[in-house]
């Protein structure tokens, strides 16, 4: 077990100077954070670091969490109040950005959420029925254009059985029974002779 | 929760027009509450606001 390690609330009563945020904080009331932060976001060079965050697609949620967690450091105010003025916060940014015709993005709605449909939950439950209309159409269209010829079977090597009706060529066939052209001539003559 | 998570929920609940019970409670008077944003929309813009203009109309239906 350890004994050495602090008690909940010690760092508030420290005298030592330690972190910021682990000080009793500068503001507690409400309209005075918020007030504080608006006039902060005010200022130029803190309004044209978020209209610049805001031009390269940061969400307006972004740069709200952003500037909480500045002013948290610093020891401004606590996470508990940074949580109940970022509502504010936004709602001003947005304003600012309308004002200024900056596009702006609040990032409040989950665009990679995958919207469920009826057909996807049939889909993924196996249950699909009928066909829909784009299928009905896709087969009427295939009936008009008639039925597919079946594709021939690939003849796989000179071993294997030739589909059916396919017959070699006289001249192939011939060659397979080894008659050569010249044989073919000689035989012939010999036929003239024995006419003769 | 994240911080971020947390930050975005806060940011969805007074967009919603909601106030933290407890806040509400604690004060009576919040002069940054939703209708100040909406007003001072107005007030920049140059254009009512979905609230604003419905409360105009209301006003105008009760004259």
């Amino acid at each position: 077990m350890k004994f050495e390690g602090p008690i909940p609330g010690e760092n508030f009563l420290t005298d030592t100077k330690n972190y910021p945020w682990h000080r009793p904080p500068d503001l507690v009331d409400y309209d005075e954070t918020v007030s504080y932060m608006l006039s902060k976001i005010d200022e130029p060079e803190q309004i044209e670091l978020v209209f610049a965050m805001l031009g390269i697609d940061a969400k307006v949620t972004t740069v709200v969490s952003t500037l909480l967690l500045q002013a948290i450091s610093k020891g401004k105010f606590t996470i508990d109040m940074a949580m109940l003025i970022a509502g504010p916060l936004a709602r001003y940014i947005e304003i600012q950005a309308k004002n200024a015709g900056v596009k702006y993005d609040m990032g409040l709605e989950n665009k990679d959420r995958i919207v469920l449909t009826p057909t996807l939950l049939k889909a993924s439950l196996g249950i699909l029925e009928q066909p829909e209309e784009e299928s009905l159409e896709i087969m009427a269209m295939r009936e008009e254009a008639g039925p597919m010829e079946p594709e021939q079977e690939q003849i796989m090597g000179l071993m294997s059985q030739p589909p059916e009706g396919a017959v070699a060529e006289d001249d192939e066939q011939a060659a397979m029974l080894g008659q050569t052209e010249e044989e073919v001539v000689q035989d012939s003559v010999q036929s003239e002779e024995e006419a003769a | 929760m994240q911080f971020n998570e947390a930050v975005k929920k806060s940011i969805k609940n007074f967009m919603a027009g909601n106030m933290p019970e407890a806040l509400t409670e604690q004060k009576e008077f919040l002069m940054y509450g939703p209708d100040y944003f909406d007003e001072l929309e107005a007030e920049i813009l140059d254009e009512p606001t979905d609230s604003t203009a419905a409360r105009e109309e209301e006003e105008s239906d009760e004259v």
